[in-house]
């Protein structure tokens, strides 16, 4: 009783981040994001994007303090994957380009990088670029889990451009390279979606009672349109 | 349930030339039922109450709605959207392929 009361006095402590432990630093990093995305949103919202003087230029700046501040924890992989999404949204891409240049492939914010990088590839209409990069961040990736989100986006952006069969030799590397997890799960949904529901082909066959009785059977259909949507009422 | 005034514009547009079939994630039929008595849904509505673990929403690996697929008459995909906005377009790219 006594040492979560001392526990929640740490906690609550301002500036004590840093000795209270990684939920507080991940806390803090948190909220850090917030103030800097909301700041940045009402930039762009008013201003041309890529300008020097954009704040997110100052938020960088600070939230990469946190790498030294928080080594090697979650927080720093939080703040330098924030800083780098920051300079993206600011248009600033030869920042982000250094920033990212910069992080050694063993930091743990390698697992958060590629989907920036994918993003920055889709805002720049520049899918090739995400390609190299994904691909030599998983060449060089230190632990399966890096490697497998690097390839895992690297296949996504492979689908994107209309490459399936690089997407699906692209997906079963991400797979080979962490059996078992998340990205694998996730590489191999995308997978199914590349065989059986890719543009041109005949969807998974559909034979159901409807709520009113009438029975369907897709197969049936053919020589109509047909709209089929997924959909809840809630 | 966005989309449900321009699936019935549509369903009325081209009643004849077009098939909408409705695939419910929802848990409660009973709701569902209603909900579609209500909004005088006159199309198929297919549903067994397991949300995205049925068959169906597994087999075209749905995980959230609306999710909409426009089919040609060959019965192929034509296109896969996350929205009806652009559907009636898709919708009238379908109903000019061969017949």
């Amino acid at each position: 009783m006594l040492l979560a009361t001392l526990a929640a006095i740490c906690l609550a402590a301002p500036g004590a981040a840093g000795q209270a432990g990684p939920d507080a630093a991940v806390a803090e990093v948190r909220q850090t994001l917030d103030t800097a995305r909301k700041e940045v949103d009402v930039y762009n919202a008013r201003n041309r994007a890529g300008t020097p003087d954009h704040p997110a230029i100052k938020w960088d700046a600070a939230l990469w303090a946190y790498r030294d501040r928080f080594p090697r924890t979650q927080a720093s992989a939080m703040a330098t994957a924030g800083a780098v999404r920051l300079l993206i949204l600011a248009e600033l891409w030869d920042r982000a380009h250094a920033r990212i240049e910069s992080v050694g492939f063993d930091d743990a914010a390698w697992e958060r990088l590629p989907a920036l990088i994918y993003e920055e590839g889709i805002a720049r209409k520049d899918l090739p670029y995400a390609i190299d990069r994904l691909t030599r961040a998983a060449a060089s990736a230190k632990t399966p889990a890096n490697k497998a989100v690097a390839l895992l986006v690297a296949g996504r952006a492979y689908r994107r451009q209309g490459d399936l069969p690089a997407a699906t030799r692209t997906l079963e590397a991400a797979k080979a390279a962490a059996p078992g997890s998340p990205y694998a799960e996730e590489a191999d949904g995308i997978i199914y979606e590349i065989d059986h529901l890719s543009i041109g082909m005949v969807p998974p066959p559909i034979v159901a009672t409807a709520r009113d009785g009438r029975t369907i059977d897709l197969a049936r259909l053919r020589g109509t349109p047909v709209v089929l949507v997924f959909w809840g009422t809630t | 349930m966005e989309e449900v005034p321009l699936l019935k514009a549509l369903h009325e547009k081209y009643r004849n030339d077009l098939v909408i079939l409705g695939i419910s994630v929802d848990v409660s039929l009973e709701r569902l039922d209603r909900v579609v008595k209500e909004q005088k849904m006159t199309w198929p509505i297919l549903a067994d109450g397991k949300e995205f673990d049925g068959p169906i929403p597994t087999a075209y690996h749905i995980q959230g709605t609306p999710e909409l697929f426009v089919l040609d008459r060959e019965g192929r995909i034509l296109a896969r959207l996350g929205s009806a906005k652009t559907l009636e377009a898709r919708v009238k790219d379908a109903l000019a392929g061969p017949r």
